[in-house]
């Protein structure tokens, strides 16, 4: 006579196996499933692209536009700048409007190190003090004029005799202020519509699942008269839940991301949406999609997975479903 | 032997007893079902030889059902005792039970209960699976046990491939699949025509006596009936008669 032992819970790997021959034979069950986490995803990696292109297309624009602005205050001190020697310090980091400028500049002769014949010094950059060598530059100077991009910028002594303009760098803080304050608005009622969505999104897989649990009692039921442990049948479950779930959310994000780009790209146009675009926050944001989908199908199955879990052996012996 | 260890087994005349499979011990079953109660089984006593071939016999709503799943393992009795190879089953953890259904007991279905995403070689290997046999060595033992139900060559078929007939072979080979002492089967002939369940009967007889398991099926069927040891009649949740065919006096002809 033997002793009677405990049975030990079959490791992942058997569990992932048998998932995945069931997700394989019961192919249009499992599209069913995966059907709702793919419109859900779609549904948020569309929103998230819109926001980041929207976003990103205003700020191209506005940068641009202040550019521009920057670029008229110039001329009206040199008038057309096509050849025109200019002198441009990098004082500190320079901002992506600044860099927009130097683009528009481009016609111009600029100079980095000598302000010798200069028209005009330019102080670019975001550091608070002005550089040492100001003063030994514009000596050089005929008509020591500098236009500055930062307003208190605090210049040293002996460099103060130069006819000073200052840039709108507040201006283009404020409207970057006000351009987040939308945007802020803008997302509280997107972020309230995606959470609707992707609650609808759980219940559905949740009753999906709960149907394919209820398909199966039997196979359950047998499965436990031959030795199955409840918690092998919950694994069982999670892990069907969580590969379909990643898989209908890698095909949501692939769809709502590219579609939406689509979209935004042809309604502003392709090539300021192009330059504009932050792409590694957008392939971040599809990522996050992913991750997104894969747990909240997980969470949608914890129901029907105990459910299952949950079933005496001895329904496999009559049920007739 | 632990004291505890000790404590699970039939403790008064264990030795004597020894040649018994499974004990019921005056078992009783109610369910609730909010303020009614049900007595599915109302002091059910029986003592299964080992190596027997045991018929079970009751009309719907006896509590045959209920005694089936109680010494199978499949379910508790609220009062009395079922011993399994001399284990008080309500004694078990739920993975003690679920070990002692891994080993101890192989469950034939009267829909055979194949599991369909997976092959037959796949099917008889699951259960040795869950005892926790490496594959190499299941899919050999697998083999085998297909080999001695006579389906070695369609180890690889999936079960929707094959007839009712051959998918109950299969289902047996699985019930064997980790040596169980008891074979418990649900009318396993309850789905196949005349032939086929006499094929399966075939095959019982032929197991019990080269590998001396017991066999308990609940069972209408007649032939099934004529070729077991003993006749187990349920009715009103008691057992009524236990007899042999012979007194039972099952003719062939009555078969056709």
């Amino acid at each position: 006579m033997e002793k009677i032992g405990k049975q030990v819970h079959l490791g992942f790997r058997r569990a992932l196996r048998i998932a995945m021959q069931g997700i394989r034979i019961r192919f249009g069950r499992s599209l069913v499933t995966i059907s709702g986490v793919v419109l859900g995803i779609a549904f948020l990696m569309s929103n998230l692209t819109g926001q980041i292109i929207q976003k990103a297309v205003a700020s191209e624009r506005d940068q641009r536009q202040t550019a521009t602005l920057m670029l008229t205050m110039v001329q009206s001190e040199v008038g057309a700048i096509a050849g025109k020697p200019i002198a441009v310090i990098v004082n500190g980091k320079l901002s992506p409007v600044e860099e927009k400028l130097l683009l528009l500049l481009a016609p111009a002769k600029l100079q980095r190190d000598t302000a010798a014949g200069a028209a005009l010094l330019l102080v670019l950059g975001d550091a608070r003090e002005a550089p040492a060598s100001l003063a030994a530059l514009t000596a050089a100077m005929s008509q020591r004029v500098v236009l500055d991009a930062v307003r208190d910028r605090r210049y040293m002594p002996g460099a103060a005799d130069v006819r000073r303009e200052v840039f709108f760098g507040e201006e283009l803080e404020q409207q970057e202020k006000e351009l987040r304050e939308k945007a802020i608005q803008q997302s509280f009622r997107t972020r309230w519509i995606i959470v609707v969505s992707l609650l609808v999104t759980v219940i559905g897989v949740s009753n999906a699942l709960l149907m394919s649990v209820t398909e199966r009692f039997r196979e359950i039921g047998t499965m436990k008269c031959l030795g199955a442990l409840s918690q092998f049948i919950r694994m069982l479950f999670l892990i069907e839940s969580s590969v379909l779930g990643m898989a209908g959310s890698l095909i949501g994000t692939l769809i709502g991301g590219l579609l939406s780009f689509v979209v935004y790209g042809a309604s502003y146009q392709f090539g300021l949406v192009m330059e504009s675009m932050p792409f590694g926050l957008w392939i971040v944001s599809g990522l996050a999609s992913v991750v997104a989908g894969t747990l909240l199908s997980v969470l949608a199955a914890i129901y029907p997975a105990t459910f299952a879990a949950r079933m005496v052996p001895a329904s496999a012996l009559r049920s007739t479903v | 032997m632990t004291q505890e260890q000790e404590a699970l087994f039939a403790g008064e005349g264990s030795t004597e007893k020894a040649g018994f499979v499974i004990r019921a011990v005056d078992v009783r079953k109610v369910y609730r079902m909010g303020e009614s109660e049900t007595h599915a089984l109302r002091g059910a006593s029986l003592d299964v030889h080992r190596g027997e071939y045991l018929s079970i016999m009751g009309p719907s709503g006896s509590g045959k059902t209920t005694f089936f799943n109680m010494i199978g393992g499949l379910d508790k009795p609220t009062s009395g005792k079922v011993y399994i190879d001399q284990v008080d089953i309500a004694q078990l953890d739920p993975f003690e039970l679920a070990w002692l259904r891994c080993r101890k007991v192989g469950y034939v279905f009267q829909t055979f209960n194949l599991i369909q995403v997976m092959t037959c070689l796949e099917n008889v290997m699951l259960p040795m699976a869950f005892a926790g046999l490496d594959d190499e060595e299941a899919r050999e033992k697998a083999i085998g046990i297909l080999e001695r139900v006579g389906l070695k060559e369609r180890a690889l078929h999936k079960p929707a491939e094959m007839s009712g007939g051959q998918q109950q072979r299969v289902a047996i080979a699985r019930s064997l699949a980790n040596s169980p002492d008891i074979i418990l089967a649900d009318e396993p002939t309850g789905n196949l025509d005349l032939k086929t369940g006499e094929e399966i009967i075939n095959l019982f007889d032929r197991l019990r006596k080269e590998l001396g398991v017991t066999i308990i099926s609940a069972t209408h069927d007649l032939k099934m009936l004529r070729a077991s040891d003993r006749i187990v009649w349920i009715e009103d949740g008691r057992i009524t008669r236990v007899s042999t065919p012979e007194e039972m006096n099952i003719a062939v002809s009555e078969v056709h």
